[in-house]
């Protein structure tokens, strides 16, 4: 089962710039399954990811928007991108500031199809 | 001539120094016969001259005649013979909310209901006043919020500039309701820039520069045109997130302009 | 600035910055014995006394546990309820084995406490003072020290 879940990973890190990608549980901020390069730290990211959806989720449904279907983090060295999957999943990637977005987001889309 | 003015006639006519003489004015004024219940109730206070009951019954057939002038005087001299007449009360109350002074209308009211908490015609008079006083407050900080942002495309509905305490600066934000949320959701945005910053901090990802959502509903764009301050910016699903973007850096130095002209 | 009340002034910081950072609602830091050093949200020095035996009758426990599994230590445990999480964790320290229970909210998780958690370890690492060597602790002198402890968290 994790095998699987890591080769659906490995879509999303073979876009150039992506650094690593991970499952996490929302709600606890734990790692369900990652592919990360060497240097990531996956429990931090994990947690840090959960608890930056959470409260970007809380502004969202004030703001009437609904559930978030894509968040992009920007910052001066790179992104942090989160996609829910489903059932207290989130599909989390953090990437280089060169990234193409625009791909790494179609497949992180893909990813979650296929992890649903 | 209905049978209780007849009657009320009767009995002042009887007794000249009966206080009828307020059930008939009253009857009168109900009656729209304004100039009648007026003479009724002068002669009364020729009488009676500190009774607080007539000053007030005549407070309010001048005003039902729209002098409110001389309904003022009237009211004020209810209220130096008696501060708790809760008539004058309300009198005094209403005259503050002819004039736009919500406040003043506010304090008598409660001054009233202080007297007498079960009288209903102060709970909704209260009630009035305070939705009124919401929807001036409301209408405002609208005018005074959009003004930042005037021209721009969504302004008195998707942009909002708040501190980083999540205390609004300007803007306007509403849900699709219509209702206003800018409060709520510049509280969220603080909340959210913290965590964009330590998180960005912890993963050495460097300062973060913006955080874009993609809602089922609509997107936003939240960013720190200064250090002081966040930028939200909302549109609905149909605007592009690219274009979002472009206008939120269109937006944020506008912002940046505002803030400097506020560091004076 | 989340103000816990300490016995020794080097463990403020360390805990303080790990309680702003994971947003507890409770912690407690304790010796295996069950000796309080420092507590945060506590209101009843009964709660502290009882929260500090649970928590260190728990750590026996496991510890009991581990060893007929001939594991060294469980190092950490986590219950989950839908308001509260409870943390539990034995650590090292330059001033022997100590237990942390934490307790957060929905507003927190278990990833952000483990993540900090780890951070708090090793910044009480740095900031313990070189230990003294302290007489053994006769019956009296446990009480009377107990007494003062509890007088200083909740002062």
């Amino acid at each position: 089962m994790t095998a699987h879940l890591v080769r659906i990973l490995d879509r999303v890190t073979r876009v150039r710039g992506v650094r690593g990608a991970m499952l996490v549980a929302a709600e606890d901020g734990l790692v369900i399954a990652e592919s990360l390069m060497e240097g990531v730290r996956g429990n931090a990211l994990a947690a840090l990811a959960a608890a930056l959806a959470g409260r970007l989720g809380r502004a969202a449904a004030a703001t009437g928007v609904g559930s978030a279907t894509f968040v992009h983090l920007e910052a001066a060295r790179g992104a942090l991108l989160l996609v829910p999957a489903g059932q207290g999943v989130l599909l989390v990637t953090i990437t280089d500031a060169g990234v193409n977005l625009g791909l790494a987001r179609l497949e992180m889309l893909r990813a979650v199809a296929e992890v649903a | 001539m209905t049978d209780d003015i007849r009657a009320l006639t009767a009995e002042l006519a009887r007794d000249p120094n009966s206080l009828a003489f307020l059930r008939l004015a009253e009857a009168l004024r109900l009656r729209e016969q304004l100039d009648a219940a007026a003479t009724v109730v002068l002669a009364g206070l020729e009488r009676h001259p500190d009774l607080a009951d007539a000053h007030d019954l005549y407070a309010r057939i001048l005003a039902d005649a729209g002098s409110l002038d001389a309904a003022r005087e009237a009211w004020e001299r209810a209220f130096a013979l008696d501060s708790r007449h809760v008539g004058t009360l309300k009198g005094l109350a209403y005259l503050a909310f002819c004039d736009g002074d919500l406040d003043g209308a506010l304090d008598r009211l409660e001054s009233a209901l202080g007297v007498d908490p079960t009288d209903e015609s102060v709970v909704q008079a209260l009630q009035t006043v305070r939705e009124e006083a919401e929807r001036r407050l409301a209408e405002g900080r609208l005018r005074a919020g959009t003004d930042i942002f005037a021209g721009f495309e969504g302004a008195e509905h998707g942009l909002l500039l708040a501190d980083r305490r999540g205390l609004v600066l300007g803007g306007a934000l509403r849900s699709v309701a219509g209702g206003d949320v800018a409060e709520e959701v510049a509280a969220y945005v603080a909340g959210a820039a913290q965590e964009a910053e330590r998180t960005a901090r912890l993963l050495d990802l460097g300062d973060w520069s913006a955080i874009v959502v993609e809602g089922a509903a609509g997107h936003l764009h939240l960013s720190a045109p200064a250090p002081e301050a966040l930028l939200l910016v909302k549109r609905d699903r149909a605007v592009p997130p690219g274009r979002v973007a472009l206008l939120a850096r269109r937006a944020a130095a506008t912002a940046r302009g505002w803030l400097e002209a506020q560091r004076g | 600035m989340r103000r816990a009340r300490v016995i020794e002034p080097w463990l403020r910081e360390p805990l303080e910055r790990f309680l702003g950072e994971t947003g507890a609602r409770l912690a407690l830091l304790m010796t295996p014995a069950g000796q309080v050093l420092a507590q945060y949200g506590f209101v009843r020095a009964v709660d502290v006394m009882a929260a500090a035996a649970l928590g260190a009758g728990i750590a026996a426990s496991t510890g009991e546990l581990a060893r007929m599994l001939e594991e060294r230590s469980f190092r950490a445990l986590n219950h989950q309820s839908p308001r509260h999480g409870i943390f539990l964790a034995q650590f090292d320290s330059p001033r022997g084995a100590l237990l942390a229970l934490v307790v957060y909210g929905p507003d927190s998780s278990i990833g952000l406490v483990q993540l900090f958690f780890e951070e708090l370890v090793g910044d009480l690492a740095q900031a313990a003072p070189p230990a003294s060597r302290d007489a053994p602790a006769l019956a009296a002198d446990f009480e009377r020290d107990l007494n003062g402890s509890l007088a200083t968290l909740f002062r």
